[in-house]
């Protein structure tokens, strides 16, 4: 456990040094900044349900910036050796790194705490959503961030990482969507498509619902692509 | 403390490593050589546990790499190369992080710092961010780095690479002072360096372990058998005449220099033809400023053992098509 808060704090560290993170950082801000002026709305009623809907979709291309140099980069310099070669087991390299992804993650969603203020400020928001609005990011977050370790896990170009992740990423949250809805595929395909389809199990979230079987998707896809990283980086050792 | 059998690597179709074995006794410095492309970084990730031989096996400080992989890396201290560092870090706070990935405690990891910052001659420079450091520096973060958990194995690969003849001094001295501390396996192509510090010189060629034994005898088996110069105040004929008179003298040729003459004596196969030549020209009451043998080096060793190893490699894969 030691070891793994070790790497998750010099992961964290590494982010909050590095300008890329800067940059991710000052894009969510502003970017979120528009979605809460043009949700907010005089005569419409005060929540955060489509700022969050949307961030989902702007997290698409966050995530695999936070997440493409957990291991490419180290991959690209040579530090990982020093680091495979230390006595920790590959699930704390793993693991530690995801942790420190997602701490950096999670204070990136400051802003909108700002925002959730402001409007505590100047309306009576029900409180509800926006909590449950808000641990759902977290676990959209989560499951985003993991699908970037392991593919960062693959490649030394921060660049193909970030590029495969969002593939992959777009195509949970926007892309499996459109299939779902579309009608000439037969029924099974469509209901298949429709659950591993992220907007679905998150917009539970933002309408103030938290549903297990929501939370029980979230979390078992995030340890599935953690225990895929796991092998990928376990596999290496033995190539 | 450090044992290798038959270790073996293929890249795809490549052979790295080819049947490579030795025994390193504890407290040793054995100096890995060889050309680069030999395999030497091979070998040393397969001991470190980065990369898995292909075939064979070897333990560390009584662990095997293969079945007590954890037991076998928390026994070494390594350097790899290039000394790949987060540049981003200050010196102290990666100590720090090196020392907890290897489970030390707070209060072990400030005592080892404090005396390896001391000792590495870090001390200027330990608040400050590894990217603004110079080479040698980066370098001595590495070696405290890898002395941080006091392993008894310390595996160094290429500690001197990119160094100024200054800092190789000082990075020769601090490898020095581990002796009988810790077993040192170290890699280098600057032969000097393995001539001074180490116990044990191991040459690999083309993936295959060429040569074995101590410095001093390698340069023994160079240096018997090299030529004599020899300068004498005599016509060049003459002395070429008086040096083949001496019966270990192969042949001999002379060139003049003004009133001086200068041969090159080789002597018949490995004798040591210079207290003869010496008696002679003393006897004959002719004057010399120079009886010496030809300076032999390990550097000449290495180019005679890698070269027959390349011409092995080279007869081997062009009889391979004539035998298909």
């Amino acid at each position: 456990m030691n070891v793994t808060l070790a790497i998750a704090k010099r992961e964290l560290a590494a982010l909050f040094v590095s300008p890329t993170a800067y940059l991710v950082i000052g894009i969510f801000a502003f970017v979120t900044a528009l979605f809460f002026m043009t949700v907010l709305v005089p005569g419409q009623p005060a929540e955060m349900r489509w700022v969050f809907i949307y961030v989902v979709w702007l997290l698409v291309f966050i995530a695999p910036a936070i997440s493409m140099r957990t291991f490419s980069e180290e991959f690209a310099s040579g530090s990982i050796e020093m680091l495979l070669t230390s006595p920790v087991s590959d699930a704390q390299i793993v693991i530690g790194k995801w942790l420190g992804a997602f701490g950096f993650y999670a204070a990136m969603l400051s802003p909108l705490v700002v925002q959730i203020v402001v409007l505590f400020l100047f309306a009576r928001p029900d409180y509800g959503p926006i909590f449950t609005g808000l641990v759902g990011l977290l676990l959209v977050g989560g499951f985003f961030l993991a699908v970037g370790v392991f593919v960062s896990a693959m490649s030394d170009s921060q660049l193909v990482s970030f590029l495969v992740t969002t593939l992959i990423t777009g195509t949970l949250a926007i892309g499996v969507y459109s299939f779902a809805t579309e009608p000439s595929l037969p029924e099974w395909l469509r209901s298949g498509l429709y659950y591993v389809n992220i907007s679905e199990h998150y917009s539970a979230f933002a309408k103030g619902l938290i549903d297990a079987t929501n939370v029980v998707y979230f979390v078992s896809a995030t340890a599935l692509f953690l225990f895929l990283g796991v092998k990928l980086i376990e596999s290496r050792r033995w190539r | 403390m450090i044992s290798a059998s038959d270790l073996t690597k293929w890249y795809g179709p490549t052979l790295a490593l080819d049947r490579v074995g030795f025994d390193i006794e504890p407290g040793q410095i054995v100096g890995f050589l060889g050309p680069n492309g030999a395999g030497k970084s091979t070998a040393m990730r397969i001991l470190t546990g980065f990369l898995p031989p292909t075939s064979g096996t070897a333990s560390i400080a009584g662990h095997d790499i293969l079945s007590a992989p954890d037991a076998a890396r928390a026994a070494i201290g390594y350097l790899p190369e290039g000394t790949p560092l987060y540049p981003e870090m200050r010196v102290e706070e990666f100590l720090h992080f090196r020392g907890r990935l290897m489970g030390m405690t707070r209060a072990d990891r400030q005592r080892r710092i404090d005396t390896l910052v001391d000792r590495c001659g870090l001390s200027p420079v330990r608040r400050r961010v590894i990217r603004a450091l110079s080479k040698g520096n980066r370098q001595r973060v590495g070696l405290a780095q890898a002395l941080l958990h006091e392993p008894p194995v310390l595996i160094l690969d290429e500690p001197t690479a990119g160094l100024d003849p200054n800092q190789i001094t000082a990075v020769r001295e601090l490898i020095a002072e581990l002796r009988g501390k810790h077993t040192v396996l170290l890699s280098t192509h600057i032969l000097p360096e393995v001539e001074r510090t180490a116990d044990r010189v191991i040459i690999i060629a083309g993936g295959r372990l060429v040569a074995d034994d101590t410095p001093t005898e390698l340069r023994r088996q160079v240096a018997e058998g090299s030529r004599v110069i020899v300068e004498a105040k005599a016509e060049p004929a003459e002395l070429e005449s008086l040096l083949k008179q001496v019966p270990a003298v192969e042949s001999a040729t002379a060139q003049s220099l003004g009133a001086w003459s200068r041969a090159v004596a080789t002597p018949k196969g490995l004798a040591d033809v210079r207290a003869d030549i010496g008696k002679l020209l003393l006897d004959k009451s002719i004057a010399v400023r120079e009886i010496s043998r030809e300076a032999a080096n390990l550097e000449q060793f290495f180019v005679q053992v890698t070269d027959a190893a390349k011409r092995a490699a080279s007869a081997e894969s062009s009889a391979k098509p004539a035998a298909a």
